[in-house]
């Protein structure tokens, strides 16, 4: 493909670039997962850490999904923010559009890998060993890359008609992070609660997520199913929406 | 055969009235059926074609489309009707430097530029020191573009844009970058891929240049062709308009 080599590069920019002017640089990809789940693992595993059934621990679950949950939060965002920002060059060269929303996703697939290493780390420290389902993570993260290239290429959309509407998507990013149980096990909710946030299709991606990577949840058929079916509509309707209505769109960039 | 192409090109971007990019403010004069679609023609049935070789200058005051045309020839703004085709690779220098991006070094700059003009990245990568010496920036190339002064961001680009063959070079307001040194040099080059045979579409409001250089001229007023023919002479009728 003619455009795979400009993909490369973007993907390389976004993981480097971000980190430019600091001295440990990529590195921060590492410390930066395992400092937010201290503070988190420090203010709740009082709490929390009893709550899990069986042999499940606090420390690993906690990190499985703040990388999860980083990695759809940040890659719809910026994904979503890609096409407005990449106006200038867009206006003036023609390059599909599409390569920036799936750099994007690219990269924030690759940041989710690397993320891996100190979940690893913590997983061995807690007492857990590596499950020997762990290459089933590598399809977790593509179909988290679809779902969040297929979202971020609809917002894109909206975000260069409307201004406001990033308020409102970061909003709604918020409000689906304490629908998904990230920090908390979902059993302390109450049942009502436990249905609404079982629909939540970022809920199944945390289980088998959890599941595979170290046995640390339950992953049911139904969570496959969903996980993987979410992803194909997603980036089918991102897609379609993004083609209908780029040519009317790209006037206003 | 033409290189480009352009026949009853016609853009017509749709605006909403009092739009102000607000979702609450659309809500609110949707409600009070104020929000109202307005069509706004930016191109009405443009054609002409570009042979091997040709110059030809785009003339017209601002708004009057020259920039729209500049999108659909880049293949970057689809038009609403008609058809615009070019043949060949095109080299937009349209506000050089729009690709570069201030944190990477003036090489990476180079390289991704190239990419974003579908470039082969091997083969650019070698040519990167070329680049940078007849840019004369050799000594900044491994630093961030944030340290390069304007003038010389602006010939890289140039550099980078006019490095491989093209055949069709698009050319907006470009010719006065750098010192008068630098606009010889960069003349010399654009006269250079003219004579290897490419089309050439310059938007200019330097009448001179478009003298000197065009071989012929079109002089859009409100989204249309108002004068298409030898330079001198349309020239000669803007300036008198």
């Amino acid at each position: 493909m003619k455009y795979a080599q400009l993909i490369r590069l973007l993907v390389n920019r976004e993981l480097t670039l971000r980190y430019k002017r600091s001295v440990i640089g990529i590195g921060w990809t590492l410390l930066n997962p395992m400092l937010t789940s201290f503070v988190l693992w420090v203010v709740f595993s009082f709490v929390f850490a009893s709550r899990l059934p069986g042999t499940q621990q606090y420390a690993p679950y906690l990190m499985a999904g703040i990388l999860l949950i980083t990695f759809f939060s940040q890659g719809v965002t910026i994904c979503a923010e890609s096409i407005a920002s990449n106006g200038p060059v867009l206006t003036k060269i023609y390059v599909p559009p599409q390569v920036f929303p799936i750099s994007t996703a690219l990269a924030g697939l690759v940041n989710f890998f690397i993320g891996m290493i100190p979940l690893t780390i913590v997983c061995l420290i807690s007492g857990q060993s590596i499950a020997w389902t762990i290459p089933l993570v590598l399809v977790v993260g593509i179909c988290l890359a679809l779902l969040t290239a297929g979202i971020g290429l609809s917002l894109s959309i909206l975000y260069i008609r409307f201004d406001d509407s990033r308020n409102i998507v970061n909003v709604f990013l918020m409000i689906l992070m304490y629908f998904t149980p990230v920090f908390y096990p979902i059993s302390i909710l109450s049942e009502r609660l436990q249905i609404l946030v079982s629909y939540n299709p970022l809920s199944s991606y945390l289980d088998v997520f959890r599941w595979a990577f170290s046995n640390n949840a339950t992953a049911t058929l139904f969570d496959w199913g969903y996980m993987i079916s979410t992803s194909l509509i997603s980036i089918a309707i991102g897609t379609y929406v993004f083609k209908k209505y780029w040519p009317r769109t790209v006037a206003m960039l | 055969m033409a290189v480009i192409e352009v026949k009853n090109v016609n853009v017509t971007y749709r605006v909403l009235m009092n739009k102000s990019g607000s979702l609450k403010e659309l809500f609110r004069d949707a409600l009070k059926g104020k929000a109202r679609v307005v069509d706004y023609v930016a191109l009405q049935d443009v054609s002409f074609s570009v042979d091997k070789g040709e110059v030809v200058a785009i003339l017209g005051r601002n708004g009057a489309g020259k920039s729209t045309l500049l999108k659909v020839l880049a293949g970057v703004l689809p038009p609403t009707k008609g058809t615009s085709k070019v043949n060949g690779k095109i080299a937009p220098m349209i506000e050089l430097g729009a690709g570069f991006h201030p944190e990477m070094t003036g090489a990476e700059n180079v390289l991704f530029y190239s990419a974003l003009m579908g470039r082969e990245v091997r083969s650019v990568k070698e040519r990167t020191p070329a680049i940078g010496e007849w840019a004369g920036v050799t000594d900044h190339m491994d630093f961030p573009l944030r340290t390069f002064s304007s003038g010389m961001v602006a010939r890289l680009a140039f550099a980078t844009a006019t490095d491989e063959h093209s055949d069709v070079l698009l050319v907006d307001e470009v010719l006065s970058v750098g010192d008068s040194d630098f606009q010889a040099k960069s003349k010399a080059r654009i006269q250079e891929i003219i004579n290897n045979g490419a089309a050439v579409v310059l938007v200019s409001h330097d009448m001179s240049a478009v003298r000197e250089l065009a071989t012929r001229a079109i002089w859009l007023e409100n989204g249309h062709v108002k004068m298409i023919g030898n330079p001198q002479e349309v020239v000669a009728a803007y300036e008198a308009n």
